[in-house]
């Protein structure tokens, strides 16, 4: 054979264009990174100042919050946030523990291709417009059941009902992705000795979906602790500790909107506390994410 | 066989229930009317909701409600303004997070999944080369550069994979961050560090960094829909992998990225918390431009900001044009969202 006659494979041109490409598209996803540690740096630096002038302890258990007298105890923000989210979780959770049951084990195929995407508007509603329907119609219907006093605007529990009606549709579509993801074959083993759908979805499905259910939920909850248009419209701007779910109540995200509608000069202890209150939602927010992701660890079976 | 059966006591036939009769089972039929009842109250509480905000809002909709600025006076009052704030917003968001956004779903998807041996590979392949310089007797400043790039490479090969990962897990944390957190982050760094003041610019900018993680999120999900058969077909005739990657699967997989980015901007165009922590609710009566080149001048306004300012009214006047307002921004929604199903649709292959 004459080797210098056969054509030469191998010698690939270099492309110093294409590797500074790439390096631009790792550049990007690193955007993402910098998003992240821009978020904790600007809370931390923002808000240190207010931990200059307010003792931290004083402001993790103060139970009084009043900004103008200088007295920030923290308590009555967090308390309203999570009451709120609590009764977004009592709301949501039947509603969409019941929708994805139904979605995933009772519906027909074009039944179910129907209602998903009208459950899912609800979810893209912006929530602004829950606020509104908080306020339009959810607490005069209140108001005429007798729960709230007939001149009261703002309570908690218009608010946590409309957020939970904004979570309802992200926690059943989550766990219905679960449960469609519990294999057909156990199932039909349960049918096949004689169990009724009850004791399928009850006994079966939910057992197996567990992970992804619970992961669900805690993400709602997650989303309701930090949701703030409809809190705001809803629930009122007056810092209020208390266990009685009909006051009104101002949530984290509430007083953080409180200040910046009006003119907090930079610089000045209100404008300091709007991050400092932003650092515990940002962390609170964060335990349940990462309680979430512990779930679907924990509880993650596979099934091939 | 029938004889054959040992000691069943069926004795005569008549006393063998009927197999196919169903018992009345109470528990059952709860459990059905419970979990249909769950998705009749979630739906007749999207019903009351739509039929609340058209009772309220038709009557005070119309064509000059469009057309007029903002105004104290209820009567007055228009949504032209806010509609021209989120035009300009969403043109700045867009602009900045389209960009960003593919690159980095390009980059995680395609060229962030090599594992450490392949990356060992491309190391060793750049060594090779440079064996292969030094032998040629090249000397000067193109082989200490190729040295370094050998360096970088392996040093790549041993951190990359953990760095990749990692990118991943904080964009799925990102996008779980509630929007209020990004509105102080655009506050403190566009509005007061960088000295944007509290313009739509700041604000369209924050929009920008809230629907990053979730365009790259479905970015990624629709390059991962094209089969990387049709990339190694590419490689196979001999593309580089960028190449493969550039000309075949991302023109395959743009439908999808766009139908992705819509849904995003359909998040962003609603959303008030993070917009009213960087500028505020704005006053007055001026009528912001439509070019995002003054975007840096104008005060913030936007579409979910007036609702906002026009519900946290007492007065009946303005909760009503509240209402109105909702319907706009609604079908501004809905129109997206059908440009975004009949982008799915239209451009959507099934591999």
């Amino acid at each position: 054979m004459d080797t210098d006659g056969a054509p030469r494979l191998a010698r690939r041109r270099r492309r110093p264009l294409e590797q500074a490409t790439l390096l631009l598209l790792g550049a990007a996803a690193l955007v993402s990174v910098l998003v992240t540690a821009g978020i904790v740096i600007t809370l931390i630096t923002e808000g240190a100042p207010f931990f200059a002038d307010v003792n931290v302890m004083d402001f993790l258990t103060g139970s009084v919050w009043e900004p103008v007298n200088d007295t920030y105890g923290v308590l009555p923000l967090l308390s309203a946030s999570l009451m709120i989210a609590g009764i977004a979780a009592l709301v949501a959770v039947p509603l969409g523990l019941g929708s994805a049951i139904y979605l995933s084990e009772y519906a027909a195929e074009p039944v179910r291709r129907t209602i998903k995407p009208i459950l899912e508007l609800l979810a893209g509603m912006p929530t602004i417009v829950l606020g509104f329907f908080a306020l339009d119609s959810i607490t005069p219907a209140l108001q005429s059941i007798g729960l709230i006093d007939e001149n009261q605007i703002f309570s908690a529990l218009s608010a946590g009902i409309v957020v939970g009606l904004l979570i309802t549709p992200l926690i059943s579509s989550l766990s219905e992705d679960a449960m469609r993801a519990v294999p057909r074959a156990m199932r039909e083993g349960a049918y096949g000795v004689g169990a009724t759908k009850r004791v399928v979805a009850g006994r079966i499905v939910l057992p197996a979906a567990l992970s992804g259910v619970m992961a669900a939920i805690v993400l709602g909850v997650s989303r309701a602790v930090g949701e703030t248009m409809a809190v705001t419209l809803a629930a009122g701007t007056q810092a209020n500790l208390s266990a009685n779910p009909t006051d009104p109540m101002q949530t984290i995200t509430a007083y953080i909107v409180a200040i910046s509608k009006g003119e907090a000069v930079r610089g000045s202890t209100q404008y300091q506390s709007i991050f400092a209150v932003g650092i515990l939602l940002f962390v609170v927010t964060l335990i349940i994410n990462l309680v979430a992701v512990r779930f679907v660890r924990r509880f993650r079976t596979v099934y091939h | 066989m029938a004889t054959d059966a040992p000691s069943l006591p069926l004795g005569d036939a008549a006393e063998v229930r009927p197999l196919r009769k169903k018992r009345p089972r109470p528990a059952d039929a709860a459990f059905h009317a419970a979990a249909l009842g769950a998705v009749t109250i979630t739906m007749g509480a999207l019903v009351w909701l739509l039929g609340a905000i058209l009772a309220s809002g038709l009557g005070s909709l119309d064509w000059a409600f469009i057309t007029d600025p903002v105004s104290t006076s209820a009567e007055r009052a228009g949504f032209n303004s806010a509609l021209r704030g989120s035009l300009v917003l969403m043109l700045i968001t867009i602009t900045v997070a389209i960009p960003i956004g593919f690159a980095a779903a390009t980059y995680l998807e395609k060229f962030a999944a090599l594992s450490r041996s392949q990356l060992e590979g491309n190391a060793y392949a750049r060594q090779r080369r440079l064996h292969e310089m030094e032998a040629a007797g090249a000397t000067g400043f193109g082989v200490t550069l190729k040295r370094l790039e050998v360096r970088a490479s392996f040093l790549w090969a041993r951190i990359g994979p953990p760095v990749n990962r990692a990118v991943e897990v904080n964009i799925s944390n990102l996008a779980a961050v509630p929007s209020i957190i990004y509105g102080l982050l655009g506050l403190a760094l566009f509005v007061s560090f960088v000295g944007l003041q509290k313009s739509l610019l700041s604000g369209g900018l924050t929009l920008a960094i809230l629907v990053l993680p979730i365009i790259i999120i479905a970015s990624r999900e629709a390059i991962r829909a094209v089969p990387v058969s049709i990339e190694q077909g590419a490689m196979a005739l001999g593309a580089t992998r960028w190449q493969a990657v550039s000309r075949q699967t991302i023109p395959a997989a743009i439908p999808g990225m766009l139908t992705g980015t819509i849904l995003a901007m359909s998040r962003a165009i609603g959303e008030a918390a993070p917009l009213i922590v960087v500028g505020g609710v704005a006053f007055g009566t001026q009528t912001p431009s439509i070019n995002p080149t003054e975007a840096n001048d104008t005060p913030l306004f936007a579409m979910p900001l007036q609702i906002f300012d026009w519900a946290d009214r007492p007065q009946q006047d303005f909760l009503d044009l509240a209402a109105s307002g909702i319907i706009v921004l609604l079908v501004v929604l809905v129109l997206m969202n059908a440009v975004a199903i009949f982008l799915r649709n239209k451009f959507s292959r099934r591999w």
